[in-house]
């Protein structure tokens, strides 16, 4: 259980730094790009113009980057237990039952992502097969393989919360 | 089979599985039934990377939570006192007018209780406010410059409803004027009935105060003159306010360090978004298969018998909205009920922007409604005060704020006549 763990951490380290990094992108792919063109605008350069020219792949590149933040903070959120969910039952029901319950939405969330793993493989699967490009040559797929990366992260993140949440209802230590 | 599923779905969402969740999983089932694969699902969660507009919710995230720490909110406090303390209930007023400006600024992302809380409620009770009335006050507060932009809700309208965002920014500020308004008028009311002291206005005080907060009183009018110049679109603005406020809270006040305090405020800033955007994705996916299987329409059929004028719809409209509001997140109710209500409010007439106004207006007040009011909890939690006590102290002000909201949802050219008058 320990190794399972680290591992988690890890990888959830890993995915915070990505976000990091993809958040500093969109600021500053975004920020050059109005800088440019203000430059150009208001005080004639012509090489920003140029510049900006260059820069085309930067706007799908920062929406690209929407989506990836996205799948990254929702794993994170999973793990830490933090979705947006309707609380009306845990209000009520006695303390004692909310172990066996966290267990069972934890297996619930997990199949939900599993499923959602599957079908997304098979998006991307028939995008490799068919898709166009996305800018600079890269071909849409590669762009969609968050897709399927993200979801098998939740569903590990659900899987793990789940049995962790077993385990203590056990009366086990949970690492 | 089915049916049997159905069941444990909803009851594994009310029992808190994460909304998300809840949604994939009832898309799933639909498309099942019509024998349409899933990756259907996936292909409308892609289109997340296909709206420029989507990139705004990232970066005016990240700009609110760098407002949030820090001496922000005490500044903004300090100026609204110097210029509105010397009104009768005035710091009722300082409390009110502050809440919806950092709410603003902070994107509505339900920061303001914690962050400006712990500082009214303390000085309301100290300067004689009643306690139930000082609670309430700061509850309800909490969700008050929704209308305002740069608010994420307002994003996530336009984006799901297809309406500018530029336009909507305008129509929500004569709204969120008049709500705020009334209950400033309602505490000065109180403040007269109970003869409370006021300090007299302070010139050199004002002056003091504006010095401090002079950075940051601007940023939402900044956002608004850039938009509406055609200097930069809504996301550029985001991207602009980023490097704008991080050059204050780094360089000018040196409240947070660029390489500790920083990265940690992007990474919570980015888990949120995180969970409201999987909301997004998932709910595009059920939008998808709703309007497949011609829901919308077949609810409009159902519902012509019973609902006659347009009058009648906004009424039933107030009324289901206050319900999602009680039991859902702003977040979550925008992306699930507003692709089913808007061909519903184009049949009855009703303008996608007003319906816009209407629906920020209606779930704002949800915050502050029990059973499961999020403000309400956030309050308990933040001033350990038991729920109940919450419930019977924001009363009075869900009073006036459902005679703003009837006011807004009748009086369509209050959010109309900005936008119109600009284009």
């Amino acid at each position: 259980m320990k190794i399972l763990a680290r591992i988690n951490t890890a990888i959830a380290r890993f995915e915070g730094w990505l976000l990091i990094l993809f958040l500093s992108l969109m600021v500053l792919l975004t920020f050059i790009q109005v800088f440019l063109r203000s430059l150009f605008i208001y005080a004639h350069m012509g090489w920003a113009n140029d510049l900006m020219g260059n820069l085309d792949w930067a706007e799908p590149f920062v929406r690209l980057l929407v989506l990836w933040v996205t799948f990254l903070g929702a794993s994170l959120v999973t793990g830490e237990n933090k979705h947006i969910k309707i609380d009306l039952l845990t209000q009520i029901i006695p303390a004692s039952w909310r172990p066996p319950l966290d267990v069972l939405l934890s297996l619930a969330g997990a199949l939900v992502a599993a499923l959602m793993f599957k079908a997304s493989l098979f998006y991307v699967g028939t995008e490799m097969t068919f898709g166009g490009k996305l800018f600079l040559g890269v071909p849409n797929w590669i762009g969609q393989l968050i897709l399927p990366a993200g979801f098998l992260l939740i569903a590990f993140r659900f899987l793990v919360r789940g049995l962790f949440s077993a385990l203590g209802m056990l009366g086990r230590a949970t690492p | 089979m089915i049916v049997a599923i159905i069941i444990l779905l909803t009851f594994f969402s009310l029992a808190g599985l994460p909304i998300f969740a809840g949604i994939m999983g009832a898309a799933m089932l639909g498309l099942h039934a019509s024998g349409v694969d899933f990756s259907a699902i996936a292909i409308e969660i892609f289109r997340l990377a296909n709206a420029p507009v989507l990139l705004a919710i990232p970066l005016f995230t990240f700009a609110g939570y760098l407002l949030s720490e820090g001496q922000t909110s005490t500044r903004l406090v300090r100026f609204s006192r110097s210029l509105f303390g010397w009104l009768p209930g005035g710091l009722g007023v300082v409390a009110l007018v502050s809440s919806a400006f950092f709410t603003a600024i902070t994107g509505a992302t339900g920061i303001t209780i914690i962050a400006l809380g712990g500082l009214l409620l303390p000085a309301l009770v100290s300067e004689k406010y009643r306690e139930p009335f000082s609670l309430g006050l700061v509850t309800s507060s909490g969700s008050l410059g929704l209308l305002f932009p740069p608010s994420l809700p307002i994003i996530l309208y336009g984006f799901v409803s297809g309406v500018s965002i530029e336009k909507l920014f305008l129509a929500g500020l004569l709204p969120g004027i008049l709500i705020v308004g009334s209950l400033c008028l309602f505490s000065v009311f109180m403040g007269k009935r109970w003869k409370l002291e006021t300090p007299p206005f302070s010139f050199s005080e004002f002056l003091l105060a504006l010095k401090e907060a002079a950075w940051e009183i601007p940023i939402p009018f900044l956002i608004l003159v850039g938009i509406y110049s055609g200097f930069c679109t809504a996301t550029e603005a985001a991207a602009l306010t980023v490097v704008y406020v991080l050059i204050l809270k780094t360089l000018v006040f040196r409240e947070l360090a660029l390489l500790s305090d920083v990265p940690r405020i992007m990474l919570s800033s980015m888990k949120m978004v995180g969970g409201i955007m999987i909301v997004l994705g998932a709910a595009l996916g059920f939008t998808n298969f709703l309007v497949d299987a011609f829901v919308p329409m077949k609810l409009f059929e159902f519902l012509k018998g019973m609902i006659e004028s347009r009058i009648a719809f906004l009424v039933v409209l107030n009324l289901f909205l206050l319900l999602v509001g009680c039991m859902m997140d702003i977040f979550s109710a925008i992306l699930v009920v507003v692709p089913l209500m808007i061909p519903l409010a184009e049949k009855f007439h009703v303008d996608p922007v007003h319906l816009g106004v209407i629906f920020l207006a209606n779930l704002g007040i949800g915050y502050n409604t029990p059973p499961v009011g999020l403000n309400l909890f956030i309050a308990s939690s933040r001033f350990e005060r038991p729920i109940v006590d919450l419930y019977r102290a924001t009363v009075p002000f869900l009073l006036v704020l459902l005679l703003t909201l009837a006011l807004i949802t009748y009086w369509p050219s209050l959010s109309l006549i900005l936008p119109r008058w600009i284009h």
